[in-house]
């Protein structure tokens, strides 16, 4: 299957350049990376660099970060042409919430950082607008103790809501360095630990494939394709 | 529990791993990191269930024991080791296998000079891995694949300046001397 990992941060957000992480990704069993950094810290550096890596797909995104609702939505659409792939930085529940409900967003990244969550009607509009949400499993890795044992009861509570509504997952760690990579079986593992099934975790993780696929053909409007 | 009917032999298995790490690592960091990170993620409990021992550790590469049930659980614990001993690393799952022969035949590159990130690299589609010592125009090559060197018993792969000669921006140390 096609693995790609969705939510990397490069310099000037991570510490590593984009093809530092793909080569690493590559040796990890990747075939492909998605490297969204914030819209607000700029361009990724080396873009030119990691086209020379062969053997892994490095595709670049963005990811956005937005004050409120208004700003986020306005800067969906606006980004919405020029970009394969837009992810929200989510984590607070008005956010989230918005990001749910823009047709425009392809990921609603780390949902669960603080202690909020998706919420039913956040979970039904995100139905309704084919908005993936990413389970961020760096909380699992990162955390220890009682912060880890909350991020798990909240994340637990929101996979049930995303079997329930059938939701578009995808599972990344939101890596800033090749250290913080795992490779796509390690992530099926931890979020085995999570109550996911591993049918559903694979799934999960060749579904950025699909979407990048999709956003590159060329839609006049919704449905309408030019060919 | 010496004496124990062979049918009612508890089962393992053999999980190699590799070391990425910013410095060095010992193994008794390696160790207490896994242990650390094991009684934080299962308890007790789980720690008992999983029957995790660390079998050896070279530095880089080393071989853990387990269960044989609770390979995924060991799978997950390793991966959310993030530091060992202060210093920033990861721990990478090579493989699994149900004996200690097998795992470390199979994972664990056994040449005495590992391919190490201060040797030159050589890549040249069917041939790759790390110079060994170049003598003139004579490259010594440790391969990546232990298999090419099965049937003549060396150790190394022999090259020339001449293979490597307008392939590879890799290779561009290799031709000092010329």
């Amino acid at each position: 299957m096609n693995f790609y990992e969705c939510n990397l941060h490069s310099i000037p957000d991570g510490s590593d350049s984009a093809s530092r992480l793909a080569l690493a990704a590559k040796r990890l069993g990747y075939s492909g990376i998605i490297i969204t950094n914030h819209a607000t810290t700029g361009w990724p550096f080396g873009v030119d660099g990691a086209k020379l890596v062969g053997g892994i797909e490095v595709s670049f995104g963005v990811e956005i970060v937005a004050k409120d609702q208004r700003a986020l939505h306005d800067k969906a659409a606006s980004l919405r042409d020029g970009s394969d792939f837009i992810a929200v930085h989510g984590g607070d529940d008005k956010i989230n919430r918005a990001a749910c409900e823009d047709p425009n967003v392809d990921l609603l990244a780390h949902p669960h950082e603080g202690r909020s969550g998706i919420g039913v009607a956040a979970a039904k509009a995100a139905r309704e607008n084919q908005v993936a949400i990413a389970l961020d499993l760096g909380p699992l890795i990162r955390l220890r103790g009682g912060s880890r044992v909350r991020w798990m009861e909240v994340v637990r509570r929101d996979l049930n809501l995303i079997e329930k509504f059938d939701l578009d997952l995808m599972i990344s760690t939101g890596a800033r360095s090749h250290l913080d990579l795992r490779s796509p079986r390690d992530l099926v593992a931890l979020a085995a630990l999570l109550g996911l099934e591993r049918e559903r975790a694979f799934e999960a993780l060749a579904l950025p494939k699909e979407i990048l696929d999709l956003n590159r053909r060329r839609w006049a409007s919704a449905g309408v394709e030019i060919l | 529990m010496r004496s124990w009917l062979p049918v009612l032999r508890d089962r393992r298995r053999y999980i190699a791993f590799e070391v990425e790490a910013e410095g060095r690592v010992g193994r008794g960091e390696v160790v207490g990191e896994i242990r650390a990170a094991q009684a934080s993620l299962f308890g007790d409990d789980g720690a008992a269930k999983n029957r995790l021992r660390v079998v050896s550790f070279d530095g880089r590469f080393g071989l853990v024991r387990c269960s044989h049930t609770r390979t995924e659980e060991v799978r997950a614990l390793l991966a959310t080791v993030q530091s060992i001993g202060g210093t920033r690393a990861a721990i990478r799952v090579r493989g699994i296998s149900g004996t200690i022969k097998a795992g470390t035949e199979k994972y664990i590159p056994q040449s005495i000079l590992q391919p190490d990130e201060n040797k030159r690299r050589v890549d040249l589609g069917p041939v790759s891995g790390s110079v060994a010592r170049v003598i003139g125009r004579e490259i010594d090559l440790c391969p990546d694949d232990r298999k090419m060197t099965e049937g003549s018993g060396t150790r190394y792969v022999g090259l020339t300046s001449f293979d490597l000669c307008g392939e590879d921006i890799d290779a561009d140390g290799t031709s000092d001397g010329l």
